[in-house]
């Protein structure tokens, strides 16, 4: 089981500090919470999104980095005001200062720059766990892969 | 390079972690100058250990985040932070806010919005923030010297300092107000040398009439912007005289990527040459491009090729009193289309002298509006707070404007088509209500 257990671990760094489990939500592109979420939903409304139609309440976002406006922290900080923000966020890339603003205030766990690319064994809707104060993601639980929204 | 703003030695571990705090910031941060400087302090010091910053940076002004009553909770949160009576410590603009203060009765802002709205000009001015209330705040002559340090929030005011100035900021988020408070903010990101040379170099290979308006340098900043994402470009090739220019590539650089600073050798501050802006190192790679990338990014966030227009917009970012001007002198004698809105978006310290010299009352003579404080993107047109507001969606169906950074927002965010033509085609299209056959 330990084998497994470091298999289906990946060492990431921790920015802002915490611990949650939540459905992952893995993007290829990277992500602007400027322009590409309704914040009085949290639904992706970017029209050439990949996951668009969905929801990011809740879930643990893996995308490559953040893009778009600086007003990118105060949607998140809004989204976490309606109790709809993601349950955590991990970029492959460094993460973004504007965005760890808002997760700094809204207390959102966020890691990045990941060992290896959690794509490669996490699919959207397998649960998954971050620990930011160890530095590390796992995958706890397959998903059945059909579209959950 | 800049000076350190603090030449204390370093003293001591805060909570036993590794940013080091000078003795001034330690008895600030222990509440020696109130509690409000102490919890700023706080922050900065969380937000820097974050990315593992050694120490903390005197900056020398501040750009805000006002509030915007568009966003939950965000009003509610001065009104109760202004209670602790926090100062700014250095000068401080504000940015945009969801509405022009003085005539958003007739612009069909919800009453309960704009009332929300307006309870943040007494705070600001209490603390001291200027309710400058523009995302060009460097066109009010806010210029601070190069090489300083300042914090500031609008990435397209980010990327213009960073580049065109060479005052040193990273794309602030809703912290700032602390930056503004304690006049502090961590070493960390394009606050350190390393982080400030070149890493991609674009070879622009478009014939002079495809780089010539304000629009040719939106979509060559949409382009270069969705290549290098976070990086720092550098473009080769470009001899552009015109501040606008600069200021359109990069206000979508900004918005296509979350480009934060770029350099142009010959032309921005930090680069002389291609040497310089690449500190001397190569670039991890180089592109070619041309006019054929131009038409691409256009059809990235142009939605359609022309028909029914009925909405167009000019000044994003905001505009300076010369380009309204020219605007004016566009529109004199004629009159837009029925049903069609053309707003002018600036600051209303140029809204002012543009009354005084009569530009802004030919723009309304022909049946446009000269707003300020604000722009669509971030006003009620905003599909979610029409739907919080019981306003129609889409508030509007077709928005022409000239500006690359517009258009990509609002066709998501207000949901309607967008089409990007030039200034000279947008006053065009807003006079016939149409563009195209």
């Amino acid at each position: 089981m330990t084998g497994n257990k470091q298999k289906s671990r990946i060492k990431c760094k921790g920015v802002v500090k915490g611990v949650a489990v939540g459905e992952a939500l893995v993007m290829k592109k990277s992500f602007a919470f400027m322009g590409d979420v309704d914040m009085a939903t949290s639904e992706i409304i970017a029209r050439e999104h990949e996951h668009f139609g969905r929801k990011i309440a809740g879930k643990i976002m893996i995308y490559p980095e953040t893009k778009g406006s600086s007003g990118g922290c105060v949607v998140l900080m809004s989204l976490a005001k309606l109790g709809l923000q993601p349950a955590a966020i991990i970029n492959l890339k460094m993460a973004d200062y504007n965005l760890v603003e808002g997760a700094i205030l809204a207390g959102i766990p966020l890691g990045c720059l990941p060992e290896r690319d959690p794509s490669e064994m996490v699919r959207t809707g397998d649960r998954v766990k971050l620990d930011t104060n160890n530095g590390w993601i796992e995958l706890i639980g397959i998903g059945d892969n059909k579209e959950i929204r | 390079m800049p000076i350190r703003g603090d030449d204390a030695p370093l003293r001591g571990s805060y909570k036993g972690e590794y940013m080091y705090l000078s003795k001034e910031e330690e008895k600030n941060l222990s509440g020696e100058e109130g509690e409000p400087v102490a919890e700023a302090i706080d922050y900065m010091v969380k937000f820097g250990e974050a990315f593992d910053a050694e120490r903390l940076l005197d900056i020398v002004y501040v750009h805000y985040p006002a509030e915007m009553a568009i966003y939950e909770g965000s009003v509610e949160d001065l009104m109760e932070y202004a209670e602790k009576r926090p100062k700014v410590s250095v000068p401080t603009t504000s940015s945009t806010l969801c509405m022009d203060l003085d005539q958003w009765k007739a612009m069909g802002v919800p009453e309960e919005l704009a009332i929300k709205q307006m309870e943040v000009v007494r705070p600001h001015k209490e603390m001291g923030v200027l309710g400058t209330y523009t995302c060009t705040p460097y066109l009010l002559g806010f210029i601070p010297p190069k090489d300083s340090y300042i914090a500031s929030v609008e990435s397209s005011a980010v990327i213009y300092y960073n580049s065109m100035l060479g005052a040193w900021t990273n794309r602030g988020g809703i912290l700032t107000k602390y930056s503004a408070v304690c006049g502090k903010y961590p070493e960390m990101g394009y606050m350190l040398k390393e982080n400030r040379k070149g890493t991609h170099l674009f070879r622009i290979e478009v014939e002079k009439e495809n780089l010539q308006t304000f629009l040719d340098y939106n979509l060559l900043g949409i382009h270069v912007g969705s290549i290098v994402g976070s990086e720092v470009p550098v473009l080769d090739g470009i001899r552009t005289q015109k501040q606008e220019h600069i200021i359109g590539m990069g206000a979508t650089l900004a918005t296509s990527g979350s480009v934060s600073l770029y350099h142009i050798p010959g032309i921005t501050a930090e680069a002389n040459t291609i040497e310089d802006a690449f500190h001397g190192d190569c670039p991890k790679e180089t592109f070619m491009v041309d006019v054929n990338d131009l038409n691409e990014a256009r059809n990235q966030v142009s939605t359609i090729d022309g028909g029914k227009v009925d909405f167009v917009l000019l000044g994003c970012p905001h505009y300076n009193l010369g380009q309204l001007r020219g605007v004016a002198l566009m529109l004199q004698g004629k009159k837009i289309a029925k049903g069609v809105k053309l707003w002018v978006c600036t600051n209303r310290m140029t809204k002012l002298a543009a009354e005084w010299q009569g530009y802004a009352q030919m723009i309304e003579a022909a049946g446009g509006r000269v707003v300020c404080d604000s722009c669509p993107v971030e006003s009620h047109m905003r599909s979610s707070t029409c739907k919080s507001y019981g306003l129609p969606t889409p508030y509007i169906e077709v928005m022409a404007t000239e500006s690359g950074k517009m258009a990509r927002y609002v066709k998501d965010l207000i949901g309607c088509e967008t089409l990007l033509i030039d200034r000279k085609n947008c006053i065009k299209a807003a006079l016939k209500g149409r563009w195209g056959e």
